[in-house]
């Protein structure tokens, strides 16, 4: 019997960011998240595959959310999943992270899933880690399975990538959805729009030596001309305190995702957000629920896409 | 103890002096400089019992290098790094003279930890230390040290390094003041609420990685703030560490105007960009990842940048962390080219040895700063090896150069100075290993890195402070002529 | 060097699925209540086919499931890359059903027994029957086929290549594949 093998043939131990990802990994990853989604629709949302392993969820920053999508993920796998945050552990008692990492190891984890405050602190675990690091979120720089599974949602509606025009809105500058999105949108052939006010974008030139391919603006009205997505992300009410708005107010009233500002868009427009929503800021309660939005699509195929990479990963 | 320097090409700047020769050296000077690459077999009676003969074929000897910027830690961070540790390090690449900054515990802003340090240094060190005194009292930054007592203490100039003065009126009191003791400041130029949470240089590759970055005009707004009050003041102000091209056009410019400013960079700036943050993960970036080709690329004849490319490093590797931030090839090009013109007057180690506990930790959160003693020499040859700069004006950057800073006369190899000497072998392949640095700081990019060009012996007051291996003793007592080193002294590069 | 021995033609292919076909509506006589669950890949195309014969013989259509039984594997660390989980997909509900399950080849047994995992998963089937084009021996569990097409004696190094045209190229067939030393 042949088993269809992953054509890609890498030799992956970490998912730490998807800049290193070509597209044919993506697209299999894509396909064995349908392959799981199919599982989560089953009566028994259990198959037995990572049966005695452990799956640690090291969170530094709060996410409940997030964390929770890893456990089922991980459960809905059969493994043993830990979650550990870090109040109340011994590295909030200044324990280093080094230190962390290796008493895990000690403790027999085979996978970590970690979020951390500080960009980079995945890698800097992964030298130290036998196993497997899965970034759940580094400070501003990478959430790889939330591109996967905005990937994922977005091919499921359409049956394709390539092509596509994706507008992601919000505070780019700071946003980790955001630069992995750019990542896995332009590595499988979207037409990606970063659309911020200025002091949430930086200079140009920054985005585009890295992005080449990318369109900028300052102007959500015009940006959404002939979009397929628009990707809201999630305005942190500090930004206003420190003094890159002067308030939401405004923020919302040019930036806001609107039932109107959908209308500009193409009428098959998908709305996507990852969570969890300022609504009323950055997205209005009814474009949120409305037909075109997927966000609770979303949250399901977020747990559907973190079975693939636990899968995936768990098999090297 | 009598020395006999033999067979070595002799480069010194301030003499104007390059040549096949040897020295002879007694009593802690020199006495004699000949353009005989063998004194000895022109006159053997210089020879006698008690002296010692050192063969420096296919090396040049030249004066003792002086580091303005170093961070020795002691008092108070002896884990980091001492004195006698420092000295040594020093010492092995080819530095005779170190400036202590006064970044200790407690800070040297008082006459007594002044004379402690000097007093160590006597004992403990093998080479120079010259203190650097503090600006303000605790480098706080609220009220002035009692300058002139330091000065008399034996500090040589004034720097809160690595802190900013940040209030502008006290800057002027401090150049002023400053300037009726006619001694230099040192400042550490950063505006901290522009970089405040900074990781790395803000641009292309903070973006990609999502660290906070630290602007180049973050830099430059106190550089032209300090040139300004340097002018009101007419103090000499001494711009430390200048990283940026819209620094070195600003203290291009303030030059040109007559204002008493002199600027030094460092080793790793001239050589290494910010690139080095993303490591080998940007080397196998497909083409659309790459940079848009500029012009003016490759210098005249040799078609390679002097800036070194990553190949061993992981991302987000905290040896990287540096202050000021590893910046651009643009910004490369210009601090080189300031180098060329004479407006930075000085290399520079910025030596600041941490321990595993400042390094191995989150990229933000890490201590910044190099253990760079050991690998000046090889870096600044680079530009060298690379056709930027030829061999006598890069030796008067780490000589002439940071003396004239101090107010004091070139290091010189003429008869009658002190025998601080340097030898190196500017051809020498090595592989930078930590470990087996004299330093206590293995902190570095550079771990892996192939250079060219190490000391090999080292001379302080006619004493040997360090020498590698067994440099020198291999046909020492022959008397063969050595013949001219090709491309060493002419313009041709390699 | 690649050393290629055909043991079944196209036309072989062709006859055995016919004979199981009637196999199966002998032994289960009326085919009410039987399903065929494909096992992937190519299990799938063959239970088609087997269907195909069915509704000739019998009449009727029987349902065809898709298993992909990836997830219940017992050899997870194997050297190399990692295969694609593709969905697994039932018509209707296997509960109280006669499942014949569809392979092409017989080996280990070890394919089954994750299949007959999976299948524990979906439902509660009346019982399990198991048809296979090709059983080569070397059984590591006890699992025995129904329904066979041919036994084919091989020895343990040797690999079996079933080629169906819904999925390969070229003609239909079964192939010992060995790889010679040159």
């Amino acid at each position: 019997m042949m088993t269809h093998i992953g054509r890609a043939a890498v030799e992956r131990r970490h998912l730490l960011d998807l800049d290193v990802f070509g597209r044919t990994e993506i697209s299999e990853i894509l396909e064995t998240s349908a392959g799981m989604r199919e599982v989560l629709g089953r009566q028994i949302k259990q198959v037995p595959t990572l049966r005695g392993r452990t799956v640690i969820n090291m969170f530094f920053e709060e996410s409940t959310r997030t964390r929770i999508s890893f456990e089922l993920a991980g459960k809905a796998l059969s493994a043993n999943v830990i979650n550990m945050t870090a109040r109340g552990s011994s590295v909030e008692k200044g324990e280093s992270l080094v230190d962390t990492v290796r008493t895990l190891q000690a403790l027999g984890a085979d996978i970590l899933v970690m979020r951390h405050g500080e960009a980079g602190a995945p890698y800097l675990a992964a030298q130290h880690f036998k196993g497997s690091v899965i970034n759940a979120g580094d400070g501003r720089h990478a959430h790889p399975t939330q591109a996967l599974l905005d990937l994922f949602t977005i091919q499921s509606r359409f049956g394709r990538i390539e092509g596509l025009k994706v507008v992601i809105v919000g505070d780019i500058v700071h946003s980790r959805v955001a630069r992995s999105d750019l990542w896995g949108l332009t590595k499988m052939g979207a037409h990606v729009t970063l659309c911020a006010p200025q002091t949430l974008l930086g200079p140009e030139a920054y985005w585009r030596a890295t992005w080449p391919e990318l369109t900028i603006s300052t102007d959500l009205d015009r940006a959404l001309d002939g979009a397929d997505v628009i990707m809201a992300l999630r305005l942190q009410r500090e930004r206003q305190e420190a003094g890159l708005l002067p308030s939401l107010r405004e923020y919302s009233r040019f930036f806001g995702i609107t039932a109107e500002r959908v209308q500009l868009a193409a009428s098959h427009c998908l709305v996507m957000h990852p969570g969890p929503m300022n609504e009323g800021v950055e997205i209005m309660p009814d474009v949120a629920i409305s037909a075109q939005s997927v966000i609770e699509e979303q949250v399901t195929n977020g747990v559907a896409v973190r079975m693939a990479m636990l899968y995936r990963l768990a098999g090297e | 103890m009598r020395y006999l320097i033999k067979n070595g090409s002799i480069i010194d700047p301030a003499a104007r002096v390059a040549t096949i020769g040897s020295i002879l050296i007694e009593n802690g000077r020199v006495v004699r400089v000949s353009d005989h690459a063998d004194l000895a077999s022109a006159e053997p009676e210089v020879l006698g019992d008690d002296i010692e003969v050192i063969n420096a074929r296919g090396a040049v000897i030249a004066p003792g290098f002086i580091d303005l910027h170093t961070h020795a830690r002691e008092p108070g961070e002896e884990y980091k790094e001492t004195l006698a540790t420092a000295t040594r390090a020093a010492a092995a690449g080819g530095f005779t003279t170190i400036c202590a900054m006064p970044d200790t515990r407690p800070t040297n802003d008082c006459a007594a930890v002044t004379r402690q340090v000097r007093e160590i240094a006597r004992r403990r060190g093998v080479i120079k230390v010259e203190a650097i005194g503090a600006i303000t009292v605790g480098r706080a930054g609220t009220s002035l040290t009692e300058m002139a007592e330091l000065v008399e203490a034996g500090c040589v100039g004034f720097s809160d390094d690595p802190r900013p003065i940040t209030d502008s009126a006290m800057m002027r009191n401090v150049l002023s003041y400053a300037a009726m003791l006619d001694v230099p400041v040192l400042t550490h130029c950063e505006d901290l609420r522009l970089t405040m949470g900074w990781a790395m240089h803000e641009g292309i590759i903070s973006t990609r990685l999502g660290l906070p970055g630290f602007p180049a005009s973050a830099e430059e707004a106190i550089i032209a703030r300090d040139i300004g009050l340097a002018e009101l003041t007419g103090a000499h102000l001494h711009i430390c560490t200048v990283s940026t091209a819209g620094g070195v056009a600003l203290i291009r410019a303030a030059k040109e105007r007559g204002i008493q400013v002199t600027a030094e960079v460092t080793a790793h700036h001239l050589t290494l960009t910010e690139r080095w943050v993303l490591g080998s993960l940007g080397v196998n970036d497909p083409p659309a990842a790459k940079r848009p080709a500029r012009g003016r690329k490759a210098e005249a004849g040799l078609g390679l940048p002097v800036w070194l490319v990553p190949t061993r490093l992981q991302p987000y590797d905290p040896s990287t962390r540096v202050s000021p931030p590893l910046r651009t090839e643009e910004d490369c090009d210009a601090l080189i080219e300031g180098l060329r013109d004479g407006t930075i007057d000085a290399i520079v180690s910025d030596h600041s040895p941490q321990s595993s506990v400042e390094k191995e930790c989150e990229y933000r959160l890490a201590e910044p700063g190099i253990s760079a003693l050991e690998t000046v020499l090889g870096l600044a040859l680079t530009l060298v090896h690379r056709g930027k700069m030829d061999l006598i004006d890069l030796i008067a950057k780490l000589t002439e150069g940071p003396a004239t800073v101090l107010g004091r006369s070139p290091a010189t190899l003429r008869p009658g100075q002190h025998a601080d000497i340097v030898i190196f072998d500017p051809e020498a392949h090595w592989t930078v290993d930590s470990t087996t640095f004299v330093s206590k700081g293995r902190s570095t990019p550079l771990i892996g890195q192939q250079l060219r060009g190490h000391a090999m012996l080292t001379m302080y007051r006619g004493e040997i402070a360090f020498r590698r291996g067994s440099f020198g003793t291999l046909g020492a007592n022959e008397t063969q002529q050595a013949s001219r080193l090709e491309g060493i002294l002419g313009s041709d590069g390699e | 060097m690649l050393n290629e021995k055909q043991i079944l033609s196209s036309d072989d292919l062709r006859r055995a699925t016919t004979r199981i076909a009637h196999e199966i509506a002998e032994r289960n006589a009326g085919i009410g209540d039987v399903m065929l669950v494909g096992i992937r890949r190519r299990g799938v195309p063959l239970a088609e086919r087997i269907a195909a014969t069915l509704a000739d013989i019998e009449g009727v259509r029987v349902p065809i499931g898709v298993l992909d039984i990836t997830l219940y594997r017992d050899d997870l660390e194997m050297r190399g890359p990692v295969p694609i989980v593709r969905p697994t997909t039932m018509p209707v509900d296997i509960t109280g059903r006669t499942l014949i399950l569809v392979d092409d080849v017989l080996f280990t047994g070890r394919t089954v027994r994750a299949a007959l995992d999976a299948l524990a998963d979906l439902g509660r089937p009346a019982r399990i029957q198991l048809a296979v084009l090709v059983d080569r021996g070397h059984r590591e569990l006890p699992i025995r086929a129904d329904f066979v097409g041919k036994n084919v004696p091989t020895s343990r190094e040797e690999r079996i290549e079933t080629r169906l045209h819904e999925i390969d190229d070229g003609v239909d067939g079964v192939f010992i594949v060995r790889e010679d030393q040159a």
